[in-house]
């Protein structure tokens, strides 16, 4: 006998027209609205309308700015062969200035417009942030989406702009590229003495990887408790039913404590906002309050010893007479 | 007693899968069940082995106990017990632990008459442990491959594994597992905050329904996926950041041995613009 | 017009993944590796039977040449204009020779590649004048840097760089430096794969370090405090490049020298990073006193894209293997070119 296991959903159930949306005072500004066959599969198969307010209009423009002169410069460095950039793609850059320079303006191409795109893209990203503070608060929901949108940006703000400032030159900060920015992370670890040894960078890891377990254990939970209508877990929350009280139970039984219809979703936005805070404030505290994170470990008692697998080994350098 | 306002009617007999009636009952708010005691006897004999590993160590600093696999030199074979033989004892009876919550998990799902999801995606937790500590290991000769079991020790080994590439981050398999973690990330900080938002709204306003939720969602990015999709989206983005986490560890000797930044060459040398 | 893009997209996937599968290097068990460290720390190599038979062809060892007698003739009595070789027999001269011939002209040319044929003596061919300077190196490396290549006596010849080549492979020059045109971006040359800093996104030239003694190396933080302005990330990018193109030239991972939870640590190294450090120092010696001044000797097809002379890094001898001709020694046979056995 064949189940059905909430994976996909069979019969998709729609409007005739799309739903325009709860009514609001800017409702002419709202754009679009059609119907996905295929997303109707996994969620709803509306897509649109979308608000097309002054901030979100304003940060695609600044985000748009950012994106071509990441992008021009990416196809000039391969003489504008439109082959070679997408052979290369992935290799391309556009990276900081060089160390000299400190925090003063270099030239365009010394960096120049590494810096250009870095101020539209955070003026992309801060516009963005207010559009959605707004339309949250216009609707009369709760500012939490917003202040989780904080986190993130804090973190982005952070590795680009507060610690290449707190560390006097522009050339600390990431590179916009893919494998470029990949390249950071790797030399940023070794430059400061390997970060896994940064209790923040531990915490930071911690929350993400408990993110998706608690967005694994959530999601399934409430999958699980579909057939008694888990999903509406507002109402859940206002009025408890079976599903919320089955949910409740699964845990209770299975780890000894539960959460509720509402508390979990605290769980999951502290540990998705943990996640940014927690990484920013590693990377802040990084070559600024320390500058070698395996010595700090040394001298907090977090270094696990090994017996040698071979003779010790000393510093050629400083055998007398060595060269340097 | 431990029990919730509501949950005396939930607790019922029935839906165990080994031993009927005879583990059938809770001990405080646990349920038992057969797996509850196979866990119990795994973790004791398990945390036993991790506390004499601790002995034979030279500190109970517990940042710095660490106990390791045993050396390659010794293959497949059971290493003597102080020579890593202790590693592989505790290493099965991680899994039996793992596998009996998973099991007993199963049980309490019939009992409440819910659907499998959660033990099959704890299954792929365990099946991306497993790939870490019996499968690549097996692929490759040795049980010494394991990671030690060590807060800092393990993260040395993750150091050292991905330094044996020159350069872990362009791992494929390893950019779409991190990928999939931060989109998770992310949708479960929009999740969260959509549902809090929603349940706790401005003050002096009612309650939101799920037609805010979704206008909210439409008008800041166009689409809302609704609140059964966000469920499934969010089992699929950690179940997926898992799996291929699997994907890439498992990849990473027994079929591919250069620096991953070499892996790439096959795209720089496609014919079409060599 | 819909269908048509997904069915040409469809065998854009088709082909894509079959490059990747069948074109990527994959490998399957048996792995062959070392451990290194302390059991449970991952510090090894890597290999296939398949990398190891292919690492042997490519460093299988020349035919031998006869022994030759120290006494006898000096070569000074019997040739003229010998400078370098001036404490030979003539005997051991003319293996000398016969080998030079052998490891490093061209087979159709032979003696005429070095000498003009009529009056062997003069050093018209440029190709003398740098074989004369060659000869020097080859005998500074085996003395002065047993701490690199002798550590187990197995030292250098002609051969371990050129084998058989007039030129070795391996050699690199200085790059032009960035040039994109107009106001754009420079990014300093990052952002290109090429072989030489292994298809990475960081400096196309990861050698440079090698050729400027001044230029910095160690970039790690040496305190847990800062203690003033510590390395720049532009600096250890060239760092990690360099890294990654030394790994590649011996053909190991980071853990052959290191234990990458400290890099900086010589108590977590291995002894080989001692070697490797001594490797570094010697290249760049030889690049400054011998390779770099040749540029007055050599033509303008020999130079770089700068004018500049041809440089030695670690592929020139390693050529993928960690130990040069996987260890064996040629030069214990040399005294002439300064091998073991010799004063």
């Amino acid at each position: 006998m064949s189940l059905y296991e909430n994976i996909y959903t069979q019969v998709q159930v729609r409007p005739t027209v799309p739903d325009p949306g709860v009514v609001i005072e800017e409702n002419k500004d709202r754009a679009g609205g059609a119907f996905v066959q295929l997303l109707g599969y996994i969620g709803n198969a509306q897509v649109g309308p979308i608000y097309l307010g002054y901030l979100g209009v304003l940060s695609l423009l600044f985000g748009f700015f950012a994106f071509e002169i990441i992008g021009l410069n990416m196809l000039a460095s391969v003489h504008w062969d439109p082959i070679q950039f997408i052979r290369q793609l992935f290799w391309l850059a556009l990276e900081p200035p060089k160390a000299e320079y400190g925090l003063r303006i270099p030239p365009l191409a010394e960096g120049g417009w590494w810096l250009m795109a870095g101020f539209f893209l955070t003026m992309s990203v801060l516009l963005w942030w207010a559009r959605m503070y707004r339309r949250a608060y216009v609707l009369g929901l709760g500012s939490h989406n917003a202040w989780a949108f904080a986190s993130a940006i804090f973190l982005m703000v952070s590795i680009g702009f507060i610690r290449p400032v707190l560390m006097g030159h522009w050339s600390e900060a990431v590179p916009f590229g893919i494998f470029p920015h990949l390249d950071w992370t790797a030399a940023f670890s070794i430059r400061y003495g390997n970060l896994y040894y940064n209790p923040f960078h531990m915490l930071s890891i911690a929350f993400l990887y408990g993110s998706a377990l608690l967005f694994a254990m959530h999601g399934a939970t409430i999958l699980a408790v579909g057939r008694f209508g888990g999903e509406r877990e507002v109402e859940q929350i206002v009025y408890r039913g079976t599903a919320a009280e089955r949910a409740a139970l699964f845990w209770r039984w299975t780890m000894g404590f539960n959460a509720t219809m509402e508390s979990i979703h605290r769980w999951a936005w502290w540990f998705a906002v943990l996640t940014p805070l927690t990484g920013g404030i590693g990377i802040l505290l990084t070559g600024t309050v320390v500058d070698n994170w395996f010595l700090w470990g040394v001298q907090h008692g977090l270094v696990p010893t090994y017996p040698h697998a071979f003779p010790p080994v000393v510093d050629p350098s400083l055998v007398p007479g060595a060269s340097q | 007693m431990a029990m919730l306002s509501f949950e005396k009617k939930y607790r019922i007999r029935g839906g165990t899968l080994i031993g009927g009636d005879l583990f059938d009952f809770w001990v405080g708010p646990f349920f038992v069940g057969f797996f509850g005691v196979t866990t119990a006897i795994c973790v004791a004999v398990g945390v036993a082995m991790i506390a004499w590993g601790a002995v034979l160590g030279h500190t109970w600093n517990p940042w710095q106990i660490s106990i390791a696999p045993p050396d390659l030199k010794y293959g497949l074979a059971f290493a003597p017990l102080r020579e890593g033989g202790l590693w592989q004892v505790i290493t099965g009876c991680a899994i039996g632990a793992f596998v009996s919550w998973a099991l007993r998990e199963v049980e309490i799902c019939r009992k409440l008459g819910m659907a499998y999801h959660v033990p099959a995606a704890f299954g792929m937790a365990i099946f991306a442990y497993v790939t870490l500590v019996v499968i690549r290991p097996v692929l490759m000769g040795a049980w010494g491959y394991g990671f030690p079991y060590g807060i800092l020790s393990h993260l040395d080994w993750v150091s050292n594994t991905g330094y044996q590439y020159l350069h872990f981050h362009y791992n494929p398999a390893h950019m779409l597992a991190i990928s999939f973690f931060f989109a998770n990330a992310l949708a479960l900080g929009m999740h969260g905050s959509l549902i809090l938002s929603a349940s706790n709204p401005r003050s002096g306003l009612n309650v939101k329904t799920t037609e805010s939720e979704d206008t909210f969602f439409r008008d800041a990015i166009g689409y809302s996926i609704g609140t059964l999709g966000i469920h499934r989206l969010g089992v699929f983005l950690s179940v997926s950041a898992v799996f291929f986490s699997a994907v890439c560890i498992v990849i990473s000797g027994p079929f591919y041995t250069h620096g991953w930044p070499e892996w790439w060459n096959w795209w720089l040398n496609l014919p079409v613009w060599r | 017009m819909k269908n048509i893009v997904l069915f040409f997209s469809a065998i854009a996937f088709v082909l894509l993944t079959a490059a990747m599968l069948l074109t990527a290097g994959w490998t399957a068990p048996p792995i062959h590796s070392t451990q290194q460290g302390f059991r449970g720390l991952s510090m090894g190599q890597l290999s296939t039977p398949r990398s190891e038979r292919l690492l042997k062809e490519a460093n299988k060892l020349p035919d031998g040449f006869e022994k030759a007698s120290a006494t006898g003739d000096r070569a000074t009595a019997v040739y003229q204009n010998v400078q370098v070789l001036k404490d030979l027999s003539a005997d051991q001269f003319n293996r000398v020779m016969l080998a030079m011939t052998a490891w490093v002209a061209p087979p159709d040319q032979g003696c005429a590649y070095c000498h003009n044929v009529d009056k062997m003596a003069d050093d018209s061919l440029y190709t003398k004048r740098v074989a004369r300077r060659m000869l020097e190196m080859t005998r500074q490396v085996n003395v002065d840097w047993k701490n690199h290549v002798a550590i187990n006596g197995a030292g250098v010849t002609c051969y371990t760089c050129h084998r058989g080549q007039p030129v070795p492979a391996n050699i690199w020059f200085n790059e032009p430096p960035p040039r994109t045109g107009g106001a754009a971006a420079t990014n300093d040359g990052f952002g290109h794969p090429t072989k030489a800093n292994g298809s990475t996104a960081m400096s196309g030239n990861p050698f440079a370090p090698l050729d400027d003694k001044k230029s910095i190396i160690r970039i790690i933080g040496t305190n847990a405090l800062p203690h003033g302005a510590g390395a720049s990330m532009p600096s250890t990018y060239q760092n990690y490049a360099l890294m990654i193109a030394i790994s590649n030239s011996l053909g190991v991972n980071c853990t052959f020298c290191h234990n990458s939870r400290s890099f900086l640590g010589w108590t977590e190294s291995t002894p080989q990073r001692v070697t490797a450090y001594h490797g570094i120092q010697m290249v760049r010696d030889l690049n400054a006193k011998f390779l770099d001044p040749l540029k007055s000797d050599l033509p303008a097809q020999r130079l770089g894209p700068l004018g500049d002379g041809p440089k030695a890094n670690c592929a020139t001898c390693h050529q993928g293997a960690s130990k040069p001709l996987l260890g064996v020694s040629m030069a214990k046979d040399w005294p002439e070119l300064g091998g073991a056995t010799s004063q």
